[in-house]
């Protein structure tokens, strides 16, 4: 009896130091997030407006003339465009192929798993150095403008690099959000459709993707939003320039050209035009991160929308 | 099983073949042996034969030494404790087990004559001859049209939009669901109640034209009503469709079956007509199981 009483009086006050970490904790992470976000608004709100919104990104901004993001908000849905379509076929196959037809037991499967894993725990600005480096070479000319005159090297930046890098950058995490997606499919829906003689191809195609789609959605989502939120990588393979290679950017005829060109995204221009950058106008870096800010919240809740919606027709 | 390896091929194959006059000899009267045994089949109107089933997941036997003749367009129940087996058993006959990878089996079992073991059967085609009923209806998140319509297109698929609705049409009928939902087919099928889903999944094995039709306790998650609906239904049905249903439930397998086999820790212990089990079972667990004993 007695020690049991001593159990108990021992395990009260540590009962309590648990969930009181906890809640601190979680308090800790909100207050963070809800500092982070007022402060920007106010900081950043009296910059934007239409003008901010419309106009180009000035070059030397600290000479006060202002400049706007523009071309960065065009270049993060060219850079995001880009990247989703070359994430989208890849990770949906790779994923298909994980949550559907893999032995989890094989070598193959292991190393395919650990592979993802340490490409998820790659750096962005290791993928970056390893775009330009790899892009660089001279058979990848038709991906970004030459270099020198006369030279056999690529320049190794532009929007078609920084895409290819992106997506190899986001992949293991679109790919991790649509596994669990086909994953989370009830085994009854595969059940009835094998019941009545429905391959298992079909399935997929026919019952298990249609039900996994709003969790397919919610990683591309999530890829779109690492896409945009990503400075490393644009900063080294999109070229540290705010204006795109072409003026006339917004020309069907000049679309090679622009994607093969150099260019900014919101991103890019925070960094800019912050005190690390070269730009030094930290009100305008504030006004790019609320537009960036607002941009990836609204992502968040179409794919925290999208995650909600019930699974019916 | 057998004593040497002598022995079984002896027992398989009493006439040898030694040279190809015997060897001709030899498959005609194979031939013959199975035509007696189609015949035969036909007389005594058995559609599925199984013979020294036994079935391992892994190391662990689930069901051992079963054996027997179910017969044509009649209503056979399963019965027996949880863990007896005779879900397992049922899963043989579509060979949904196959999905299972420490699956093993031995054993024989034919329909209507073909051995589905055999490496040269289409599972889709067994399946959609060999429809089944889940315990919990499991209808595809889309429209109760499309539920349907998917399995026809599957099997026939070069099938015109007018027929496939004709068939869809057909099988609500057959499943008594029609006239609850003629009026909005596009709607979607997880909206239906739980009885009303379960008769869809059964008009959807139905709509591939089925000859058997297994349901493995069916009305397991339904209420009385729904349940009253699906035996009344098994019943219309058992005239045109061999059907196998697994339950738990012994005054529905004493309503609506018209033989019963009993099953105990993996062995099939007794096999006859309903009345005849309930009322006058051979065995004493029979007894004890129908009298609620244990179970």
């Amino acid at each position: 009896m007695k020690e049991h009483r001593s159990i108990v009086r021992t395990a009260r006050p540590l009962s309590l130091v648990g969930p009181a970490f906890a809640w601190l904790a979680a308090g800790v992470v909100a207050a963070a997030c809800v500092f982070i976000i007022v402060y920007i608004v106010k900081e950043g709100l009296s910059h934007v407006d239409w003008t901010f919104l419309s106009s180009d990104p000035d070059p030397s901004p600290a000479s006060g003339e202002g400049g706007g993001v523009r071309i960065p908000i065009v270049g993060t849905a060219f850079l995001v465009f880009i990247t989703t379509l070359l994430t989208f076929p890849i990770a949906l196959g790779a994923s298909v192929y994980l949550a559907e037809y893999m032995d989890e037991r094989r070598p193959l499967t292991k190393a395919i798993r650990l592979g993802l894993e340490v490409l998820a725990g790659v750096p962005s600005a290791v993928f970056g150095m390893f775009g330009v480096a790899m892009f660089s070479h001279g058979i990848f000319t038709f991906m970004s403008s030459s270099g020198a005159e006369g030279s056999d090297v690529a320049f190794g930046r532009s929007f078609l690099v920084a895409g290819v890098v992106m997506a190899i950058h986001v992949l293991p995490f679109v790919i991790k959000a649509m596994e669990e997606a086909i994953r989370a499919v009830p085994v009854s829906y595969r059940q009835g459709a094998a019941a009545l003689g429905v391959t298992k191809w079909r399935a997929l195609q026919r019952v298990v993707l249609p039900a996994a789609s709003p969790g397919i959605a919610t990683g591309v989502i999530l890829g779109m939003g690492l896409a945009a939120g990503d400075t490393a990588i644009v900063w080294l393979t999109l070229g540290g320039t705010m204006n795109m290679a072409v003026d006339a950017w917004w020309q069907l005829s000049s679309a090679v050209e622009v994607l093969r060109g150099t260019g900014s995204t919101l991103t890019t221009f925070i960094y800019f035009s912050s005190p690390a950058g070269e730009g030094n106008a930290p009100e305008l870096a504030y006004a790019g991160a609320m537009v960036l800010l607002v941009l990836l919240v609204s992502l968040n809740a179409v794919a925290t929308f999208l995650g909600r919606k019930p699974r019916s027709v | 099983m057998y004593a040497s390896k002598e022995d079984a091929v002896t027992q398989k194959s009493p006439v040898r073949p030694t040279s190809e006059a015997d060897e001709a000899a030899h498959l005609l009267a194979e031939l013959d042996r199975e035509m007696i045994r189609a015949a035969r089949s036909l007389e005594t109107g058995t559609l599925i034969d199984v013979r020294d089933l036994e079935v391992r997941y892994g190391s662990k036997v689930v069901l051992t030494d079963v054996g027997l003749d179910i017969p044509l367009r009649q209503i056979t129940a399963f019965i027996g404790p949880s863990g007896c087996g005779k879900s397992t058993a049922l899963r043989c006959f579509n060979r949904m087990n196959d999905e299972i990878r420490s699956f093993s089996m031995s054993g024989r079992i034919r329909i209507g004559g073909q051995d589905i073991m055999e490496p040269k059967v289409d599972v889709t085609e067994l399946r959609r001859q060999v429809g089944m009923v889940f315990q919990h209806p499991n209808p595809f998140p889309m429209s109760i049209h499309e539920n349907i319509a998917l399995a026809i297109r599957e099997h026939t698929p070069r099938i015109s939009r007018d027929e496939v609705d004709h068939l869809v049409e057909w099988a609500l009928t057959k499943a008594n669901l029609w006239n609850e939902v003629k009026d909005d087919l596009k709607r979607s099928a997880l909206a239906l109640s739980g009885g009303q889903q379960q008769r869809l999944c059964i008009a959807r094995a139905l709509a591939v034209k089925p000859t058997v039709l297994m349901l493995d306790e069916p009305c397991a998650s339904l209420d009385p009503i729904s349940t009253a609906r699906i035996e009344e239904l098994l019943l219309e049905l058992s005239g045109e469709y061999t059907i196998i249903i697994v339950t738990h439930n012994l005054a529905q397998a004493r309503r609506i079956s018209d033989d019963v086999a009993f099953f105990l820790m993996g062995r099939l212990l007794e096999f006859g007509e309903a009345r005849r089990v309930f009322e006058d079972p051979l065995r004493r667990e029979t007894a004890d199981y129908v009298r609620g004993v244990y179970g």
